[in-house]
């Protein structure tokens, strides 16, 4: 099976100042320590009256730098929740090494300054969310003083302090994913864990959520999210991570996919003329030379090709009609990722 | 262990299981007394007070059972399925400081039910004359007792089995629990060595839940000592803190699939 790794770190993004919110502090930690850092991490599981091993993750390694949206991208079972769980300490893995903000996983002193939002969060019916948040802050340790002031804020932040005296039985899907938000924020994290974040929200909700984790990706915050919705993944992440059946098999910037463009460039004469002028054999694949028309496309595969073709055909006294980027999105690449997969 | 953590749970516990409807039962309770009162007056000339006492005390604990077992049997299975338990566990939190939350959660509910039973139970013996009397406060607290260590043997096997299963094998053990010292008996009389060895086994392996029943001796004025009822409270400690122990040990080595 192949497997790609073409950036392994991305440079930090501006260190937050620290907050008085939260349980202990995890000590002074050089700035250029990533946030997350997992390194061969590999988990089964056993499943029904025989026992069959079913492969979670197998040899997942990857960092996260602080400051960074990183995204965990694959289709439904690639291995994403497991990750997350081995993170978090609630799923044991068999072989591995995690450090959460400089500390070993295991010690629970590394999830005082982590916020976790799970695929489908879902909380005590009874209390209201004002009364749920309150629970979490204790388990949080905030300081009584501001613990009010500090629930009204992220009360504000996912839009829900006129519904925070309502019971959650009586709240929507989206409503729950908002709260689950707000009690991932409550610690003040350096760190978020979120896990299909903008899953079962209406368009109008993902568009909220979406632009809440963009205000928190400029405040500083490192941000670990899983998704197989690409778009959203695209949007918000600095990079990427692509699981398939339990493995990693590519990690990528995004602003290298963003590079990743082809250019059509149109010349204002027919296919003919063209062929006889100056221009670079390579932009004239799939050219066809009998073709009628005014107009003749040609091809350049990157940004260095197009300036040269464009300098070509001024100096061959062609006409530039228009130029198109065809850009190679995350899309296809997480596309050509499972073909490949499905033909190994 | 912090203790605003395991406080904080227990009263997220109370919280969730006081609001889920659990104080209908209460009213039952209610209703039950009031019932005994007026079916059995007619047929209990001179005995009122007795039956109706021994009634309502085998009410109160027979309800408290039904409460911790029914929902402390799916208390921690529920929040696994439905993944509250992730969020939980994602703060900095132990699990055996989860677990011992929930364990405090459900009995404060358990106790909470109890005393407002208790005070009903108070009210209907003023109705019956010469049957009031504040020695009933012995069997509501050793009743709080049994049921406590009830409470551990759900939550223990509340973390490996399933719901219906830790039910079950929780009324199993209570139903024995009762009737250990029996068996230990019969077992004595047995001729075999191996039918008086499995028998003691049996006696050792469970709790002997009958040191916390003093109905019977308070419903009909016998003494209950001092030193009996100190016993029986050291007796429910050490049992509640094994099981909690055990489940504790079960519990941190569980995957917690997200």
């Amino acid at each position: 099976m192949s497997r790609q790794v073409l950036v392994e770190n991305i440079p930090p993004a501006p260190a937050r100042a620290a907050s008085s919110v939260g349980a202990p502090e995890a000590g002074a930690r050089p700035a250029a320590e990533p946030a997350l850092r997992v390194v061969d991490l590999t988990k089964s599981f056993r499943s029904g009256f025989a026992r069959r091993e079913i492969r979670g993750i197998e040899g997942v390694s990857f960092t996260v730098a602080r400051g960074e949206v990183f995204a965990l991208l694959g289709h439904n079972g690639a291995g994403k929740t497991t990750t997350i769980g081995c993170l978090l300490d609630l799923v044991r893995p068999e072989r591995g090494q995690v450090t959460l903000l400089g500390r070993d996983h295991r010690d629970r002193a590394s999830r005082a300054r982590v916020g976790y939002l799970p695929e489908r969060p879902y909380f005590f019916d009874y209390l209201t969310g004002r009364e749920l948040l309150e629970f979490y802050a204790d388990l949080l340790d905030v300081d009584r003083r501001e613990r009010t002031g500090r629930i009204d804020e992220v009360l504000r932040q996912v839009d829900m302090l006129p519904d925070a005296g309502r019971r959650l039985n009586k709240y929507s899907k989206g409503m729950l994913q908002r709260l689950g938000l707000a009690q991932a924020l409550l610690g003040d994290p350096e760190l978020l864990i979120l896990d299909e974040p903008m899953s079962g929200l209406d368009p109008l909700g993902r568009r909220e959520v979406r632009s809440l984790l963009q205000d928190l990706k400029k405040q500083g915050r490192t941000i670990l999210l899983s998704s197989h919705i690409v778009p959203d993944v695209e949007q918000l992440a600095d990079a990427v991570g692509i699981l398939r059946d339990g493995r990693l098999v590519l990690q990528q910037r995004l602003g290298a996919t963003a590079d990743a463009c082809s250019y059509r460039v149109r010349a204002g004469a027919p296919a003919a003329v063209v062929r006889a002028a100056a221009v670079p054999a390579w932009a004239l694949a799939g050219v066809d030379a009998t073709a009628a028309g005014d107009a003749t496309d040609l091809a350049a595969a990157d940004p260095r090709q197009l300036r040269e073709l464009l300098d070509a055909c001024h100096g061959a006294g062609l006409p530039v009609v228009s130029v198109e980027a065809q850009r190679t999105g995350l899309e296809d690449l997480f596309l050509a990722t499972h073909h490949r997969g499905g033909e190994a | 262990m912090r203790r605003n953590h395991v406080l904080a749970l227990a009263r997220g516990t109370f919280l969730e299981t006081v609001r889920d409807r659990v104080f209908y039962l209460v009213a039952f309770f209610g209703f039950v007394m009031m019932s005994s009162t007026t079916i059995l007056s007619p047929l209990t000339i001179g005995a009122q007070g007795k039956i109706v006492s021994d009634v309502g005390l085998a009410a109160m604990t027979l309800l408290g059972l039904l409460v911790v077992v029914f929902v402390g049997s799916g208390m921690v299975r529920k929040e696994l399925d439905k993944g509250t338990i992730t969020t939980i566990l994602s703060k900095p939190i132990g699990r055996r400081e989860y677990l011992l939350g929930k364990f405090l959660g459900l009995n404060l509910t358990m106790g909470a039910m109890l005393a407002v039973m208790s005070v009903m139970f108070l009210l209907m013996l003023l109705l019956s004359p010469g049957a009031f009397s504040l020695r009933f406060g012995v069997a509501f607290y050793l009743a709080f007792l049994e049921l406590s260590v009830v409470t551990a043997i759900v939550v223990f096997f509340s973390t490996c089995v399933s719901p219906v299963l830790a039910a079950v094998f929780t009324l199993g053990a209570f139903v024995a629990g009762h009737l250990s010292e029996s068996m230990r008996d019969f077992g004595q009389l047995q001729q075999g060595f191996v039918g008086q060895k499995v028998a003691t086994v049996v006696y050792y392996l469970l709790p002997n839940l009958e040191v916390f029943n003093v109905r019977g001796s308070v419903v009909h004025g016998d003494p209950v000592t001092a030193a009996h009822v100190a016993l029986a409270t050291l007796y429910g400690i050490c049992w509640t803190a094994l099981l909690l122990l055990l489940a504790g040990a079960v519990f941190s080595r569980k995957e917690l699939r997200g």
